[in-house]
């Protein structure tokens, strides 16, 4: 089973990209590509000029390090960690020095609004502040691109709209470029550029 | 059973490493309750087959200890009325000098009765000479050995077979060969037999027969002839039918019994754990399939039987799997056993004459199929329980349960009181209910416990590895249902290494200690390298040529023999008391030494060795019955020493008490002090030089040599403490394979989350190596905790039913040390395969995990 043929895709720095598409359609799995969380069996991928298809396994990881925050639709937190903990772990992971990590990581949680919730866990708090606690983590080591799988799929619609509209906030401020994988119309209709798949195949790819 | 094949099946088969590593705690534990129980019956039953081959047609025998008896019993046997055939036997053994044979059992015997109680079965030999007992009696050198032992040594008629004897090495000539079967196939065939005075003469009887087998007149029962002869010889003998000689069998067999079973007790309760564990995940991972079946109808019931039908298929194949291990676990135990047995007879029952009971092997199964069905109880329970509608729920993370319960702590509590209580009753019932007490209640606060250490090291673990040592302290505090099982698993099995590791060595300390207070001669003149081994004699004079000999200080002369006191064969030490009072230097343990050794050698008591007064439930003051060809010995016991010489008992008699009942002059060991100033090596050449010619069979022994060979047995004994020490080891290794497999499942997402965001493959692996040395810690806190206590309860199981010396109460500190290293290695092997797993797992399916 093909699951994307044919894609010919060019996203500028900079630029707020939604992907939309039916269930089934390759959404995720382009992401995922573009991501370095999965590789393609043909083709050519190129991240800020790096070809990420002859990448081994750790070289993969150093690029998802170095330039790239994910979100996802289930939030993904560690359940044992604190809010604080899990801003923080991508930071753990590039060995920055622990009182660095420790401001990095307060300044991320301010920028989410969730100064009163720093040591609490996961299972303490609302979908939409996991979510927001997740967009920190994305954000913590200042990813050139920001990737977000159905990020708004798992809230209710106002949660989902103050989701939506801190990205933007973040992407206007930081500049970095985003992809949204969603849906959802109403939040495609928000990006800057839209890219309809099906079946596999980019049948639409329209600025807004 | 339907749903058996269309639900567990494929899950079983998708995780088929897991399924095996949890059948393999059933397995173990199984394999160590069958090899043990196997060995001990096969070796029992062997040895009961033997007895009752070489008894023939004897209904009774007579004994009167291992000293035999004089000639002339045997004429007030034969004129009791209701005796039909009374003959003497002399059993001896003798050595084959042939690599790879081992003693032959010689059987003494008057040929001219002997053959209307026995079947000598011959298949060649010269008729004449067979046939004709007088003719056999005129050739003392005449031997009759079995075609089996014939077969091997390539030995026809009229060969010759040279044996060890009392009188050296001595040529016999094969006068016949028995057919197989019968008689001939005791000890595999290494059986001989000679006439009964020339046994005497080659054996060093004297005038003396070991026992006399006999059959009763037509119409008398074996109770009635046992009361007539009993009443006819007096209180020295006992009368008893040949199947009672396994006595001593069974209850040396019963101290290796006790510590087996309770080792299969512990790796049964460790598979237990492995598989609640198991199951307990097994659950959670199925939580939606749960749902959906319940969603489409199948009743609460119906979900706990599956997972209990799960855990008998479980159990039954761990249990198969188990009793084939244990066969063959058996059949080396075996050889061991036997080597350790071979004194009661100076020949080795051979190995393959192994056969399982297949009542046993019903019982083996059965624990094992309810052991897993116990174990799968609770998570079987919890999974009738999962609510659909919540498990069909997706995206919703796995519930994290606290694992703490008040309830559980407060019976834990209970049972504490209740085992102090047991103790403080102290009976062996109340004792042993206390030590399982003490075990459930240790095992309802491992959870409590675990999580206690877990917080403790994870400020550790998280200053040494901030992400992956706080991602491992977590994962066992967040899921300790999922570790307190190989927790508890790692705490059972190392508190049973603290506890028999401290019993070996506080028992081998001890021993040194006897061996460096009482065993002090510089030299030992014997017939056999093994001292306890009592079937070679010298004339007691022959102590006086020893003190001849230039360099000798001192020779004290001994003669041990066992006898049944109270039904129990204890070691009955003659000795020359004023000798053991001036270089015997026991450690006293009741009475004051100058008193015991002035009444002692006074022959107005015995002195007892502490084991004997405690297994025996005796004190100072109390009488000691023995029986003598001249009556009952009755004394008082007027002494306790330390004393390591026999499991079973030791007591210590004047050799002039002895000489005058049992008209015995006879000794198996002389201990010679060698004067000061003097090589003991020299001496010994003089000894040799000196007394070879008139007993060849004789050796001189250095102390450094009888040291070692005690130490050499001492160290049989506790290797196979060791090899339960692997095998609890081992136990311990598979709970944290399996605990950390699950776990690696389990945290499939949180993995893939940690890659995602920039981990490496080596941060992966580090997060599950970091977690399986968390468990290895947790596991070595309260296993080191829970061996404090296992230990006081072993000390006090080994003198109370085992051997009966209280040893003292010291924590094995250096094993502790070493368990450190030996654990963490091994918790590391454990975690190289699943973190494996761990780095290899597809990301994006990672992220997309339930």
């Amino acid at each position: 089973m093909t699951a994307l043929s044919d894609i010919n895709l060019q996203i500028p720095k900079g630029e707020l990209v939604s992907i939309v598409g039916p269930s089934g359609s390759g959404k995720s799995t382009l992401l995922n590509l573009i991501g370095g969380l999965d590789r393609p069996t043909a083709g050519m991928i190129t991240l800020d000029g790096q070809r990420l298809d002859g990448l081994a396994d750790d070289g993969l990881t150093a690029v998802r390090r170095d330039k790239l925050g994910f979100i996802f639709q289930f939030f993904n937190l560690l359940p044992s960690l604190s809010c604080l903990e899990n801003v923080a772990l991508p930071l753990h992971l590039r060995g920055w020095p622990r009182k660095k990590i420790e401001e990095r990581a307060r300044e991320l949680i301010g920028l989410v609004k969730l100064d009163t919730r720093l040591d609490h866990l996961p299972d303490e708090l609302s979908g939409g502040e996991r979510q927001r606690v997740a967009i920190a983590r994305a954000l913590s080591v200042y990813p050139p691109i920001l990737l977000a799988d159905e990020p708004t799929g798992n809230l209710d619609t106002q949660t989902g709209i103050d989701i939506l509209n801190l990205i933007r906030d973040l992407h206007a401020t930081l500049g970095s470029t985003v992809l949204i994988v969603t849906h959802d119309m109403s939040v495609a209709s928000t990006c800057q550029r839209t890219i309809t798949i099906r079946d596999g195949q980019i049948v639409d790819d329209r600025k807004h | 059973m339907r749903l058996l094949t269309l639900i567990s099946w494929p899950y079983l088969r998708k995780h088929a490493v897991r399924s095996l590593l949890t059948v393999v705690g059933i397995v173990l534990g199984v394999a160590v309750f069958v090899a043990m129980h196997t060995a001990n019956q096969a070796v029992f039953f062997a040895f009961a087959r033997t007895v009752d081959k070489i008894a023939g047609a004897a209904q009774l025998q007579i004994t009167a200890g291992e000293g035999g008896f004089p000639e002339e019993v045997l004429e007030a046997v034969q004129n009791v009325p209701e005796i039909g055939v009374a003959v003497p036997v002399i059993e001896a053994p003798a050595g084959t000098h042939v690599a790879g044979q081992g003693n032959i059992l010689i059987l003494g015997v008057d040929m001219t009765g002997d053959r209307s109680l026995r079947d000598y079965d011959f298949e060649s030999g010269d008729d004449a000479v067979v046939d004709d007992p007088l003719v056999f009696l005129a050739q003392p050198d005449s031997i009759i050995i079995t075609k089996e032992f014939a077969a091997r040594n390539r030995l026809a008629v009229g060969d010759k077979l040279t044996l060890s004897t009392m009188a050296g090495d001595k040529a016999f000539t094969v006068r016949g060969i028995m057919r197989s079967g019968g008689l001939t196939s005791a000890f595999g065939g290494n059986l001989a037999v000679m006439d009964i005075y020339a046994a005497q003469l080659v054996f060093g009887r004297g005038r003396h027969f070991d026992r006399i087998d006999l059959k009763l007149k037509e119409g008398v029962t074996v109770e009635t002839g046992r009361a007539v002869l009993k009443k006819a010889l007096g209180v020295g003998f006992d009368v008893e039918p040949p199947s009672a000689r396994g006595q001593q069998l069974e209850s040396t067999l019963a101290v290796y019994a006790i510590s087996m079973n309770i080792s299969s007790v512990f790796a049964l309760f460790i598979g237990m754990f492995i598989i609640y564990n198991s199951f307990s995940i097994a659950v959670t991972q199925r939580r939606s399939e749960i749902g959906i079946l319940r969603a489409l109808g199948a009743p609460r019931h119906q979900i706990r039987n599956l997972f209990l039908v799960e855990s008998a298929v479980t159990g039954l194949l761990g249990s198969i799997a188990g009793i084939g291990l244990g066969i063959i676990g058996a059949r080396a135990m075996v050889g061991t056993i036997s080597s350790m047995l071979e004194g009661i007879y100076g020949v080795a029952e051979r190995a393959e004459e192994v056969s399982a009971d297949p009542r046993l092997l019903g019982g083996a199964l059965a624990i094992g199929v309810l052991t897993s069905m116990m174990a799968a109880w609770l998570p079987a329970r919890s999974a009738s329980r999962v609510d659909p509608v919540q498990a069909l729920q997706k995206g919703k993370s796995q519930v994290l349960t606290a694992g703490e319960n008040r309830a559980r702590r407060l019976t834990a509590a209970g049972f504490t009181a209740g085992a102090v209580l047991c103790l403080f009753i102290g009976t062996s019932v109340w004792f042993y209910a206390g030590y399982v007490l003490v075990i459930v209640a240790a095992l309802l606060l491992v959870p409590t416990a675990a999580l206690w250490f877990a917080r403790g090291i994870r400020p550790v673990l998280k200053w040494l590895r901030p992400v992956e040592g706080s991602l491992a302290a977590d994962s066992l505090i967040q899921s300790p249902r999922r570790t307190s099982g190989a927790v508890a698993a790692l705490m059972l099995s190392l508190g049973q290494v603290i506890g028999l590791g401290g019993v070996g060595r506080e028992s081998y300390n001890s021993i040194v200690d006897w061996l460096d207070t009482a065993l002090n001669p510089d030299l030992f003149v014997a017939g056999s390298q093994n001292l306890s081994d009592r079937t070679f004699r010298f004339p007691n004079s022959l102590g006086k040529d020893i003190s001849s000999i230039e360099g000798v200080d001192d020779v004290q002369s001994v003669r041990s023999l066992r006898m049944n006191v109270r039904g129990t064969p204890v070691l009955l030490i003659v000795i020359e008391m004023a000798g053991f009072e001036q270089r015997g230097h026991r450690t006293m343990v009741s009475q004051d030494r100058r008193g015991m050794y002035a009444l002692a050698k006074a022959g107005q008591g015995v002195i007892v060795s502490d084991n004997f007064a405690r297994l025996q439930r005796m004190a100072l003051g109390d009488t000691v019955d023995l029986a003598s060809p001249g009556g009952l010995v009755s004394l008082p016991i007027v002494g306790i020493v330390a004393d390591w010489s026999d499991q079973q008992g030791s007591v210590f008699l004047d050799r002039s008490v002895y000489e005058e009942r049992w008209k015995d002059q006879s000794a198996n060991v002389f201990r010679v002090y060698v004067k000061p100033g003097i090589d003991p090596q020299t001496v010994r050449q003089r000894l040799l030089e000196h007394l070879s010619p008139s007993q060849p069979r004789l050796l001189v022994l250095t102390n450094r040599e009888v040291r070692d060979w005690v130490l050499q047995l001492t160290g049989q004994w506790l290797q196979l403490t060791y090899s339960q020490v692997f095998i609890a080891v081992i136990v311990a290794i598979l709970g944290i394979v399996n605990t950390l497999t699950v776990s690696i499942i389990d945290r499939k997402r949180e993995l893939g989350v940690l890659r995602a965001v920039g981990g490496f493959r080596r941060q992966i692996r580090q997060t599950v190596w970091m977690e399986a040395v968390a468990i290895g810690l947790v596991g070595l806190a309260l296993g080191l905790l829970f061996g404090a206590g296992n230990l006081y309860f072993l000390l006090q199981i080994t003198g109370r039913d085992l051997s009966g010396m209280y040893l003292p109460y010291r924590f094995p500190f250096d094993l502790a040390v070493m368990l450190f290293p030996t654990i963490l290695a091994a918790a590391l092997f454990s975690a190289f395969w699943p973190a494996e797993s761990a780095v290899r797992t597809s990301l994006v399916e990672a992220l997309e995990y339930e």
